[in-house]
């Protein structure tokens, strides 16, 4: 049974009237989006094995997790792409808002234990 | 043609294939005029469903940073109690830090044995990683109307899912047998915890693809259901993206 699909040359949601999707990313965007973060975890786990110590070793592991999460975050959640629908901040804030908190709730937890060495 | 001919025109193919096609714009919306639609919008001009999925996202980000802090917390309290085992640690951490050399010496006499498995992780990272690209592709057909390549994506999702768990239940079977249990230290606790809670969320997003993929089988789940495909897909890749955080922090920061 084939599959098939009849699609208009419009980009507006016809049912809707209007589109909270943005423009998604196209299927070479979201391959070389996984490229990048496979790019990324090998230099990661090679970093890991090079013998570096301290801030030398933890920085650059945390900066390349970052560049990471955003690059899932924006592109495979396309919060990149709401961004540039109306009110389609919400979704940014809703997700950062609880990053944010989170962040700010364990800061203060840490700041409460001091083990003695 | 003409405006008659037009309203005698069918909205909806009703042939044998009717399961399988779907009348869609290039955003995947439906213009078959479905009334059973998801994604109710609020006066915001966006989707209910979608705002409600980031919204307990948000909240499953103050979990997961519980989840992370005790486990850092734990990892602290595991290393004073080896300063108390063994002084000679004080030394190093005095010096800004763990040298290397002590590391290995302690390794060398059995004190303290390296028990992550690096590559074999990074391969389950990968395999993580590639599940959230074949989700990106699920959703992207059936908005689209391709059920047939939906259900392939989906299918793939599932399975590179399932792939990952079967690593962890492999790695935390090493890991028992190592010695690390999870009443056995606040680091074992900490580490179990953490990882069986992302396990859990994986296992949750493993059973919803695979209601997507009979769904989908069922002819229910065509392009004007998109959303719930897209809905499945966030909580898919927050599961990844927490993953991104455990192994840098947990596998790769000593």
């Amino acid at each position: 049974m084939a599959d098939t699909a009849t699609e208009t040359p419009h980009g507006a949601d016809s049912q809707h009237g209007h589109d909270d999707h943005g423009d998604h990313p196209t299927e070479k965007q979201y391959w070389v989006v996984f490229v990048i973060l496979a790019v990324f975890t090998a230099v990661e786990v090679a970093w890991s094995y090079l013998g570096l110590e301290g801030m030398q070793l933890v920085v650059p592991l945390i900066i390349m997790m970052v560049i990471k999460f955003f690059l899932v975050a924006g592109a495979f959640m396309h919060l990149y792409f709401d961004l540039k629908v109306l009110n389609g901040r919400l979704f940014t804030w809703a997700f950062f808002g609880g990053i944010l908190l989170a962040m700010g709730v364990y800061a203060v937890v840490f700041s409460t234990f001091r083990w003695q060495i | 043609m003409t405006d008659t001919a037009a309203r005698e025109m069918p909205l909806e193919p009703e042939n044998e294939l009717q399961d399988d096609v779907a009348v869609v714009d290039d955003h995947g919306s439906d213009i078959a005029g479905h009334d059973d639609h998801e994604g109710h919008h609020s006066s915001l001009g966006l989707s209910n469903m979608k705002l409600a999925m980031w919204l307990f996202l948000g909240s499953e980000c103050l979990l997961f940073g519980a989840l992370i802090s005790t486990y850092l917390l734990s990892k602290a309290r595991f290393l004073t109690e080896l300063v108390a085992l063994n002084p000679r640690v004080l030394d190093g951490l005095r010096d800004g830090g763990m040298p290397e050399e002590l590391i290995q010496e302690f390794i060398a006499e059995g004190s303290v044995e390296p028990i992550f498995d690096i590559p074999f992780t990074s391969g389950s990272s990968f395999i993580l990683l590639m599940s959230s690209l074949t989700m990106v592709f699920a959703h992207k057909a059936v908005s689209e109307g391709n059920y047939r390549n939906s259900r392939v994506w989906l299918a793939a999702t599932a399975l590179l899912g399932s792939t990952f768990m079967a690593g962890q239940v492999y790695e935390f079977t090493i890991f028992f047998r190592e010695g690390l249990t999870y009443g056995g230290s606040l680091f074992g606790s900490g580490f179990f915890t953490l990882t069986g809670f992302h396990g859990a969320h994986v296992t949750g997003g493993i059973i919803m693809l695979l209601s997507l993929l009979v769904l989908s089988f069922r002819g229910k789940l065509q392009s004007n259901r998109a959303e719930t495909v897209e809905l499945v897909g966030l909580y898919w890749h927050f599961v990844d993206i927490v993953w991104v955080l455990i192994f840098t922090i947990v596998y790769l920061i000593p």
